[in-house]
């Protein structure tokens, strides 16, 4: 595509658009109380970001990968993903959840739900959440009952 | 797609590299509903509060962008995002099959179609305004309408573009960007009907 590069046109172009809206398609009569939220609730997610590092954390070791290992082959930032496995309360890029998904073979929105992006209206996920997050210990070797809760639990992600 | 293009710092008034791409996938979705929708939302209340400001909302504000996922697989359907370092800064979703031209002179024949396009936020004046909070970047709104412009014009739409504007955004396309305002919709809550022709897409690419 041939953009326009010269410096005038950009500068006159964004002007113009300063001084307006560029919205098109289509309006609503109101904001809808539950769109507003959306912005802000997501249920117990406590339980649910505590499912999501722990399953990044099982899923690891499951596999022998160091953190900087994980990164490389998803193509992540490292930095990124030492926050997430150190501090829950971090919120990741959507970008770095889907490369996560692809790389651990996972549905990208449930990981996307699990990790705080996005909010889970499946009972069942938060119910499975709650239940592997409370199974799952961070401890370094993965224990058989860890390992029987992460196949569970990853099935659980898979089937659904 | 993905090519380097300039858009304007707002702080310092100095154009800086982006890119424009057509591979818009899932996280970017995810990203707008995230990290766009909170500061929107507060700007929408900030500016219902303003006096004199009638609040029209537009509709793609109540998206539920994770179901727009199937769309990027439709073939009439083209996503368009634009990135500064790696951060959304815009998207528009562009359409070659659902509608047609309804200028005279060119009524019936097959154009481009916005059916949207929105900078993020923090880059449109008006909202960052009613906030009390700076512009970050300029002329993303503008990069994109650019895009569409341009995808007519290389595949064979001669620069035919079409839209319907919202209220607030007439002026940027009948006064600003050159389109011919062709009438109201009553099928698409009376919003005006917006065309480009192929002689007016040329005169706006050459900025005259």
């Amino acid at each position: 595509m041939k953009f326009n590069k010269d410096r005038n046109w950009l500068t006159k172009r964004a002007e113009q658009e300063d001084r307006h809206f560029i919205s098109v398609g289509g309006l609503i009569s109101r904001i809808d109380p539950e769109w507003q939220a959306d912005v802000s609730s997501v249920p117990n997610v406590e339980a649910t970001k505590t499912a999501f590092v722990r399953l990044l954390q099982l899923a690891r070791r499951e596999r022998r990968l160091s953190l900087e290992q994980l990164a490389q082959k998803s193509d992540v930032d490292l930095g990124e993903l030492v926050k997430i496995e150190s501090d829950e309360s971090f919120k990741p890029t959507p970008r770095t959840i889907h490369q996560l998904a692809e790389f651990l073979k996972l549905p990208a929105k449930k990981l996307m739900a699990l990790a705080g992006l996005l909010k889970i209206k499946d009972f069942g996920l938060q119910q499975a959440s709650v239940r592997f997050a409370a199974r799952s210990e961070p401890v370094e070797d993965v224990s058989p009952e860890e390992h029987a809760a992460f196949e569970e639990y990853v099935k659980f992600l898979n089937e659904q | 797609m993905r090519e380097t293009i300039q858009i304007i710092d707002a702080q310092t008034g100095a154009p800086v590299d982006a890119e424009i791409f057509d591979e818009v996938a899932l996280p970017h979705f995810i990203e707008t509903q995230a990290e766009w929708r909170p500061v929107i939302l507060a700007a929408a209340r900030a500016l219902s509060q303003q006096p004199n400001q009638g609040l029209l909302i537009p509709r793609h504000f109540h998206w539920d962008w994770t179901r727009k996922e199937a769309e990027l697989k439709l073939l009439a359907v083209k996503f368009y995002g634009l990135a500064h370092a790696g951060k959304l800064q815009g998207i528009m979703k562009v359409e070659t099959v659902a509608h047609s031209c309804r200028l005279p002179e060119q009524q019936g024949k097959p154009l481009v179609y916005i059916d949207y396009i929105e900078s993020a936020p923090w880059n449109i004046k008006k909202l960052m305004g009613a906030l009390g909070q700076p512009q970050r970047f300029r002329a993303v709104g503008t990069r994109l309408f650019e895009a569409a412009v341009l995808q007519s014009q290389e595949e064979g739409f001669r620069g035919r573009l079409g839209l319907h504007s919202l209220p607030g955004s007439e002026g940027f396309y009948i006064n600003e960007s050159g389109m011919t305002p062709v009438g109201r919709d009553p099928h698409k809550e009376n919003l005006l009907w917006c065309e480009f022709t192929r002689e007016q897409a040329e005169k706006y690419l050459a900025g005259e």
